[in-house]
């Protein structure tokens, strides 16, 4: 009896130990097993020169287009295969990444946001030899607001600007009359019209309420407000850290969130603004459910499909005060977001000039330039597009674009990767009123200072 | 003599447990070594670095107030999944091992939700929660569904008790109808021919005598729901503004959302400890009250 009393403990103790074993971060036998499967896969490779490439993609909703593509390369050059290594949309997409670079079995090509190419820059090919190539190729400022640090580890693919969309037939049945963008320069014209549109029984605006949109999007505003410049941008997020910043007192940051007090009191979501369903929300504005949508271009790639939808689009800069000369009236946020780089950890040199070859390819060909601005809604930063865009939103903030009118958001790529998820939960702590201003200025603050020295 | 057999004792052990011993050791206990060794390093996957640093990750451990709360929260959260899981599996074993028609397919129904995997029926149960319950509630004045039980603090906690409980209620259902079918015969018939009644039975009988399922049911329970990951993750993300982060949950973020593997790695382990703790010290209390027929 007693022995089997000790046997069920040890039988105990083996499953919690196992059960365990998930959480330690130890990759010894993963590892084995991954690279079981390269050799695998590398087997039927017997001719030389076949290449196989993979490519690891954080614009998730895309990941057909990329997939078609990579078919379609296969078929023009026989010897390189690529596979794509998809990310869920919205989740754990750094997760994955790093537990492919940790396991030593990277991606050779990745599709990643500026930042987190900054933050592994030793792990990514130096792409200086192309840096000339490239500049001929894009828009004057492509490749320089592509820089990291002043180095170009990362080719720019898409442009990206945000802002407040609005839906033409919704907003004009609303205030009874034709809508001039150009009229709103002020929060209280915004107010005006949103007061209009209320009254005709509609709903004014949209506020997504996942952390991304409030806390990247929204709050992240705050920082490149502050100035122009990126750099003087950097500076201000070093003084939050250091804590020499009292957000409450920052116009910028107080302007921007009395805008928000407006948005959350016109929110078509504010019976349960944290639902946060990112296709319902698109869709419903879309159908001019709401007139409004604080949101980007991206958004085309549900809304360009969706049967049922309105036809005309555009956007609007979002107020930040009522003086209309004020820095952010009258400009809406651009940026190059995603960037594509290619590993220099565990990739050989056939791999490295084999996936140069199709980064260029993708984003010069006709084939490469139709699938990223025709099927997936996405403006590019080159010259001689082989294809037109039907993206009406991207082609609304290339209107800013043309006339200089954008806030260059560059500072986000030097801000820690967790930056959108804790101070989107404040933000969305705010926006159901669980805390007030000063609590969230207070928690910002203080998520910024546990980054000191760092 | 008896040098021999041993031996082959230890020869018929190596052949029928060595497999498993390698298994359990290459995917087990190294990666579990390595782990707790890297809780002592510096780790960073971006620079490679990892130089020993002692106790350091361990302090800092106790000194992030978020996993402390995170790690009370799921506390909480497990001991109402394991008393709501077993009382359910309890009573849907009881009612369903009478003999009775179509128990069969019962069974196996309320099993299924035990093979689907937990993201699948994180994101079934997301839906349910915040599209299917939120139009009925408004469509028939329920005020209970009207806004989605995953957007507040407090619903969100039951919602996520609600679907591992789910999950975990077929499995130890079964375990429980093993353990009712080992209750001999004799001594229920007895029992009834004395007089007894259902409720007398099951108190005085069948409670003790499944004693070793009940044991088993709350280690498994325990163990599964403190490790709960993949629904965590799809039914509410931690959110509303991280409030139902699970302790595992907070460990994947802080290794690897804000890059700090080695506290993560440490965060771990506190809680491999906590759970060692928990589901050996029931067991040992439970198993007192073990009786034999």
């Amino acid at each position: 009896m007693k022995l089997r009393k000790a046997a069920s403990f040890a039988i105990a103790l083996t499953v919690v130990t196992g059960l365990l074993a998930g959480c330690s971060k130890g990759n010894s036998a993963n590892n084995a097993v991954k690279e079981d499967k390269g050799n695998g896969g590398t087997q039927t490779e017997q001719a030389s020169k076949d290449v196989k490439l993979t490519f690891f993609n954080t614009s998730a909703e895309v990941n057909t287009v990329f997939e078609e593509l990579f078919k379609k390369y296969h078929e023009l050059n026989p010897q390189v295969t690529i596979e794509l290594i998809p990310t869920p949309i919205g989740g754990a997409q750094l997760e994955k990444f790093q537990s492919l670079l940790a396991s030593g079995n990277p991606a050779t090509m990745v599709n990643l946001d500026a930042g987190t190419i900054l933050q592994y820059k030793d792990d990514f090919l130096d792409l200086e030899p192309e840096k000339a190539k490239y500049e001929s190729l894009t828009n004057p400022g492509a490749v320089e607001g592509a820089l990291l640090d002043g180095q170009f580890l990362g080719i720019p693919w898409t442009a990206q600007g945000y802002g407040l969309l609005y839906n033409k037939r919704a907003v004009e049945e609303g205030i009874g009359g034709t809508f001039d963008p150009a009229s709103v320069k002020t929060r209280d014209d915004l107010e005006a019209v949103f007061k209009k549109i209320e009254a005709a029984g509609k709903a004014p605006v949209m506020v997504h309420g996942a952390d991304w949109s409030l806390g990247a999007h929204y709050l992240g505003l705050t920082y490149s407000l502050q100035s122009q410049n990126v750099d003087d941008n950097r500076k201000f997020v070093e003084e939050l850290k250091e804590g020499k910043v009292n957000l409450t007192e920052n116009p910028q940051f107080t302007g921007l969130m009395d805008t928000f007090d407006l948005l959350k009191q016109y929110n078509a979501r504010k019976s349960d603004p944290l639902v946060s369903d990112y296709n319902r929300d698109s869709a419903d504005f879309a159908k001019g459910n709401a007139a409004f949508y604080f949101m980007g271009d991206w958004s085309w790639a549900v809304i360009g499909s969706l049967e049922g939808r309105d036809a005309e689009f555009g956007i609007l800069p979002l107020p930040i005060s009522n003086n209309p000369e004020d820095f952010g009236n009258t400009q809406v946020a651009y940026s190059e977001p995603k960037l594509f780089a290619i590993d220099n950890s565990k990739s050989s040199p056939e791999q490295q000039e084999a996936a140069k070859a199709f980064i260029e390819w993708m984003v010069t060909s006709e084939e490469g330039q139709k699938a990223i601005i025709t099927d997936m809604g996405l403006s590019m930063p080159y010259k001689d597009l082989k294809a037109e865009s039907t993206n009406i939103m991207s082609n609304a903030v290339s209107e800013y674009v043309k006339q200089g009118k954008i806030i260059n958001i560059g500072v986000i790529n030097y801000l820690p990767q967790d930056y959108w998820a804790k101070t989107g939960a404040s933000m969305q702590k705010y926006l159901v009123g669980n805390i007030d201003r000063q609590g969230l200025a207070q928690e910002v603050q203080d998520y910024w200072k546990s980054y000191a020295g760092k | 003599m008896n040098k021999k057999l041993s031996l082959r004792n230890a020869g018929t052990f190596l052949v029928f447990g060595g497999p498993s011993i390698l298994a359990f050791t290459a995917v087990v206990i190294i990666p579990f070594i390595v782990g707790l060794y890297l809780t002592f390093t510096n780790w960073d996957v971006r620079t490679g670095d990892s130089s020993l640093i002692g106790f350091a990750n361990y302090v800092e451990v106790f000194r992030d107030k978020v996993f402390l709360n995170q790690l009370w929260f799921t506390l909480k959260y497990v001991f109402f999944t394991v008393v709501i899981a077993n009382l359910f599996a309890f009573f849907i074993a009881l009612a369903l091992s009478r003999g009775g028609k179509g128990e069969q397919w019962l069974r196996t129904g309320f099993f299924t939700p035990n093979l689907v995997g937990g993201i699948v029926l994180g994101y079934l149960w997301q839906t349910l929660f915040s599209q299917v319950l939120p139009y009925l509630g408004n469509k028939y004045g329920w005020s209970l569904f009207q806004t989605s039980w995953l957007t507040d603090t407090g619903t969100a906690f039951w919602a996520l008790i609600i679907a591992t409980a789910w999950q975990l209620v077929g499995y130890l259902m079964i375990i429980y109808i093993a353990g009712f079918t080992s209750v001999p015969g004799d001594v229920l018939e007895a029992a009834s021919i004395d007089g007894a009644g259902r409720a007398s039975v099951i108190r005085k009988i069948i409670l003790p005598l499944t004693v070793p399922a009940i044991v088993i049911c709350i280690f498994i329970s325990l163990s599964r729901s403190f490790l709960t990951y993949d629904i965590n993750l799809a039914l509410t993300k931690g959110g509303p503004f991280n409030s139902t982060e699970l302790a595992t949950y907070h460990i994947v973020q802080k290794a690897f959302l804000s890059n700090q593997y080695g506290v993560g790695q440490a965060e771990a382990v506190v809680l491999f400890a906590v759970v060692a703790v928990i589901a050996l010290t029931q067991s040992y209390l439970l198993k007192k009250l073990e009786v034999e027929s």
